[in-house]
């Protein structure tokens, strides 16, 4: 077994609304090694969104712990997951998310810049085959372009590990493939833990290990002792 | 660049109509407070360093006759560093044209220089001879007079022929009045000369002195130093012992002064308070947009101080370049606006600074305005939680708006209409400030309608209404009314009364005034006296009326017991009822029964002046007249205020410019914001064959509802601004009050409309470039 990057630990989260009390997580535990790819499978609303978020230092759970590298970052101050998200995650969400009036490039370097990373920008949009593009505006891009760079401003912070909020959902499926390729890529070259949670479940093939999820809770965690290269994987 | 900062320089391009706006009411702001506020220290200074240049005279007094040794005496007391006695008396210059009366006042100065009020040269020599003459220089440029030119003065009933010597000013005279009751300065009318001392004093056939001008050690001893000079000089027969603050010219020069500062505190003010609530507007609606770019930020590790620094440099921007470009401009004006004044005023030196320390001033106080209401408006950027941000927003609750419930009127509402109100109600803050814009513009153009009815009021109503002489003839001293025989053996007319003016000082308690007061007839006809409710007073037999502004000063009121002390050698001062309080809109006086103010002061029968009404052309027929000191007529004062209305008029278009300016810049930006906003929407529209116009006629609509609102409610806060205005720049020479008339509120309405409308067409351009396609494929960007 490698090192354990996440711990975890009886996680839940409730929401009130109004008299209800929906309960979003209930009980959840895990562990996530480091340089794994992770796939969290599952239905809308069996609370994979809300955990990504957890894990990312965007929300608070209820009950139940995150421990980070030995670092127990449910106790942090709002500062602290800040600085966090800043330095340890690299975030990919579904509707790409890129700041429209700066280019491709720019999206890049504003995440660089304050982590003060030395990645070369270069070299990483032209890993995610965005060399001849990075001086374009979001606005003059294709979903796809604009997927790659969402996943291109997540590396160039060298995050320990990225987290992926239905990567594929806003794309057709020749791009998401292509958006697949670029993250497991990511992976192999820069050893960075990756989580994808889908509720698309052939994308489940590509992963180490698949942890499914339903009404908060974890139904299931498969192993895969041979993951599928993701150009072979078809819905 | 970083590229926080490259995206915030985007942004500013992106917003660039609105935030020009936000700008150019920021510069407005700026460049009134500072054109206005240096104009105010430059003259001051100017004044001060043109006062200290000309070594002017902390104290004035004028007597019966003063010996030339009182200069030695006077200067043994402590506090009394220079003392000048000078001999001043009235003359007339004699014009071609018989129909003129040309007063001058003829002033002795030394043959070299004086030590107190000394001249400053404009062109000649300052040395004097006998038979030589300086002459001030509004009065030679009136009269194109210049040096080496002769003059003929009738000086005591006897004519002189001069040599002008020299064209001077003197601190004395910056403001070129005869007294206190001309109010407007007349140039051509009313000069003043200087000739040598000795050469006055043979010519006049008088061995003494009228007057001493005094410097004195200690200015906080100064009151003592004036009771001790009234009490001293008594054996001389003193009759005004007045301070520089007294002294006319000075007085009036500060009350400009005075009208300077109260502008730069004021309208400034009102332009940043719509420039920053237009700014944390704005910054709102740029955070609500920015929403999830926002989350996003966070998510990536961006904290809530650095996004808020990102933001607030947009405003920071504003502040910065507004303050700048304000100050900056400003400063340059205020060189330009001084240069103006002293001309206006004829100060020979000019003092223009640039005040680094208050454009350092300006500077920092628009970017903290700007900063703080930045604040407020992206405040909400602490509320963004980054997981919640990459959802789309909850729609708001749609719910009845309080219309609905007046069922008979939103029932007649046709569909678009009652789009547009659930419009204006969904986005109250917005359309509130355009109402606000509106109400605002219009209530400035009243006020600048009215102050510019309101002059022409003052005057015409004053010299037709208040006082209805057709003449005012003053005499050469006190006369026996029987001089009024001789008067009418010359002239033909319909009326005449004589009458008593003479200067005292009122007291009520501590607080004091000097001023004339008018002896008149019991019922006479040349004044119609009404008091604040618009009843008609008359002239009581014993007390006095006094006018609301010197109630005002002497915080006197009917019933009250004040106390008139006298000028007169001999005649101490009595105590009398104050009967009345009575509306007058320029000058400020009291009035008595002539028989009563004879009684007191004078002698039974005595008279100074007399008051005529006649449609015969008197001036001419009474300039040979030797007892004959001034003729006014009506029209001549009219004709005077008539030369001051080419100021009156640029002022006011100055007004109107920056009132229009501030409606038409916030419903532009206002406008702009919404285009912005609801791109969106406005394509949909498009798409679904509405044409531009229909689209360009729904944002009018609802900017026309706020701004009908804002014109309605602009009309009594008009009218407050008037009541206020009225109240703060009331001064002794004019009294503002009276209403604004239905046709100035109406052409103020005009004009607002005007700007409103100019504004609407200009966001048209914008609808006419909307690319609704674009904005709809960049939906999910």
């Amino acid at each position: 077994m490698g090192d354990i990057l996440f711990r975890v630990q009886s996680l839940s989260k409730y929401y009130q609304m109004g008299e209800v009390t929906v309960k979003a997580l209930e009980d959840v535990s895990f562990e996530v090694e480091k340089g794994e790819f992770i796939v969290i499978l599952g239905p809308s609303g069996s609370g994979k969104s809300t955990l990504l978020n957890i894990i990312g230092g965007m929300d608070t759970p209820t009950r139940g712990s995150v421990v980070f590298n030995g670092e127990k970052i449910t106790n942090f101050t709002d500062k602290e997951l800040t600085m966090y998200r800043r330095y340890k995650i690299g975030f990919v969400f579904q509707f790409y998310n890129l700041i429209a009036t700066l280019t491709a490039r720019e999206n890049v370097e504003l995440v660089a810049e304050i982590t003060r990373s030395t990645a070369d920008i270069d070299e990483i949009m032209e890993a995610v085959g965005l060399y001849d593009r990075m001086d374009h505006f979001p606005s003059q891009m294709s979903g796809g372009e604009q997927q790659r760079v969402a996943i291109a401003r997540a590396v160039a912070k060298n995050p320990q590990i990225l987290l992926c909020d239905e990567p594929t959902g806003a794309l057709d499926f020749e791009t998401g493939i292509n958006i697949l390729k670029v993250l497991k890529d990511v992976n192999v070259k820069y050893k960075n833990t990756v989580m994808v949670i889908t509720h698309n479940s052939p994308i489940a093939q590509m992963a180490d290990r698949v942890i499914k999820m339903r009404s908060g809770t974890i139904t299931e965690i498969i192993k895969n002792e041979s993951p599928l290269a993701p150009e072979r994987i078809v819905w | 660049m970083k590229k926080l900062n490259l995206r915030l320089f985007r942004m500013i391009k992106k917003t660039k109509g609105q935030y020009v706006a936000v700008l150019s009411i920021i510069i407005t702001g700026i460049f009134i407070f500072t054109a206005v506020s240096n104009s105010a220290v430059n003259l001051r200074n100017t004044l001060d360093d043109y006062y200290d240049a000309t070594n002017f005279a902390d104290i004035f007094v004028t007597a019966a006759a003063l010996p030339e040794r009182l200069e030695r005496e006077l200067e043994g007391h402590d506090n009394i560093r220079q003392a000048d006695v000078r001999l001043a008396l009235d003359a007339k210059l004699i014009t071609g044209d018989e129909d003129e009366r040309v007063n001058v006042r003829a002033v002795s100065v030394d043959s070299k220089e004086n030590k107190i009020n000394e001249l400053f040269v404009k062109k000649g020599r300052r040395t004097i001879k006998e038979k030589e003459i300086m002459v001030i220089d509004q009065f030679a440029l009136a009269r194109e007079l210049d040096v080496g030119d002769e003059i003929d003065l009738n000086i005591r009933g006897r004519k002189f022929r001069f040599n002008i010597s020299a064209i001077v000013s003197s601190p004395e005279y910056v403001y070129l009045m005869e007294n206190e009751q001309t109010l407007l300065p007349d140039y051509e009318k009313f000069g003043v000369v200087f000739i040598e001392e000795e050469y006055l004093r043979r010519i006049s056939g008088s061995g003494l002195f009228n007057e001493v001008v005094i410097r004195v050690n200690n200015q906080d001893d100064l009151d003592e130093t004036k009771d001790y000079l009234e009490e001293y000089l008594k054996r001389y027969g003193v009759m005004r012992v007045i301070d520089r603050d007294e002294q006319l010219s000075n007085s009036m020069l500060n009350e400009e002064i005075r009208g300077l500062e109260t502008v730069s505190r004021s309208i400034p003010v009102l332009f940043l308070i719509f420039a920053g609530i237009m700014l944390s507007v704005m910054l709102s609606r740029i955070i609500k947009k920015d929403r999830t770019s926002i989350g996003v930020l966070k998510a990536v590790g961006f904290l809530d101080g650095e996004l808020i620094t990102h933001y607030l440099k947009y405003a920071a921007t504003v502040g910065i370049l507004g303050g700048l470009l304000g100050a900056v401009i400003g400063t340059l004006a205020s060189g330009a606006m001084t240069k103006i004044y002293l001309e206006f005023f004829n100060i020979p030196m000019l003092t223009v600074q640039v005040y680094y320390e208050r454009l350092f001033v300006s500077v920092i106080l628009s970017t903290i305005f700007c900063l703080l209401s930045g604040f407020w408006g992206i405040r909400a950027i602490l509320r963004i939680n980054p997981a919640e941000s990459m959802r789309p927003e909850t729609p708001k609750q749609g719910k009845k708006i309080i219309l609905e419930d007046f069922k008979l009127f939103w029932n007649k509402l046709t569909f678009s209409w009652r789009m547009v109100f659930r419009n204006i109600f969904r986005e109250k803050k917005k359309f509130l400030l355009i109402g606000a814009a509106a109400s605002i513009s219009c209530s400035l153009m009243i006020m600048t309608m009215w102050m510019s009815e309101t002059m022409d009021v003052i005057y015409v109503g004053h010299y037709s209404e208040f006082m209805k002489m057709d003449y005012n003839v003053g005499f050469k001293g006190f006369k026996d009314e029987g001089v009024l025989n001789e008067i009418k053996k010359y002239i033909n007319y319909e009326h005449m009364e004589g009458r008593v003016e003479l200067p005292f000082e009122i007291e009520n308690g501590r607080h004091s005034k000097i001023v004339n007061v008018i002896g008149l007839e019991k019922n006479t006809r040349f004044y119609d006296f009404r008091d604040k409710k618009g009843n008609k007073l008359s002239v009581p037999a014993e007390g006095i009326l006094i006018s609301s502004n010197l109630a005002k000063v002497l915080k006197a009121s009917e019933g009250d017991r004040i106390f008139l002390k006298s000028f007169i050698p001999g005649r101490e001062g009595e105590y009398v009822t104050v009967k009345g309080v009575i509306e007058q809109s320029l000058g400020i006086n009291g009035y008595m029964n002539i028989d009563y103010i004879n009684k007191k002061f004078l002698d039974k029968g005595i008279i100074n002046g007399v008051f005529i009404s006649s449609d015969d052309k008197i001036k001419a027929k009474l300039v040979n007249i030797n007892e004959i000191m001034s003729t006014q007529s009506r029209e001549d004062m009219q004709n005077i205020f008539e030369e001051f209305t080419g100021l009156i008029v640029a002022f006011m278009g100055t007004m109107v410019i920056f009132s229009g300016m501030l409606g038409f810049v916030i419903l532009y930006a206002m406008t702009l914001m919404s285009i912005n906003e609801r791109t969106l929407e406005f394509s949909s529209l498009r798409v679904m064959g509405f044409t531009k116009i229909e689209i360009f006629k729904m944002l009018i609509k609802e900017n026309s509802v706020m701004s009908v609102i804002g014109i309605l409610a602009g009309i009594p806060l008009g009218k407050l601004l008037v009541e206020y205005v009225g109240l703060t720049f009331n001064t002794d020479i004019y009294t503002f009050h009276g209403s604004v008339s239905t046709k100035n509120i109406f052409i103020a309405i005009i004009l607002t409309i005007i700007f409103i409308i100019s504004a609407q067409l200009m966001t048209y351009v914008k609808i006419n470039r909307l690319d609704f396609m674009q904005a709809l494929k960049s939906r999910i960007t």
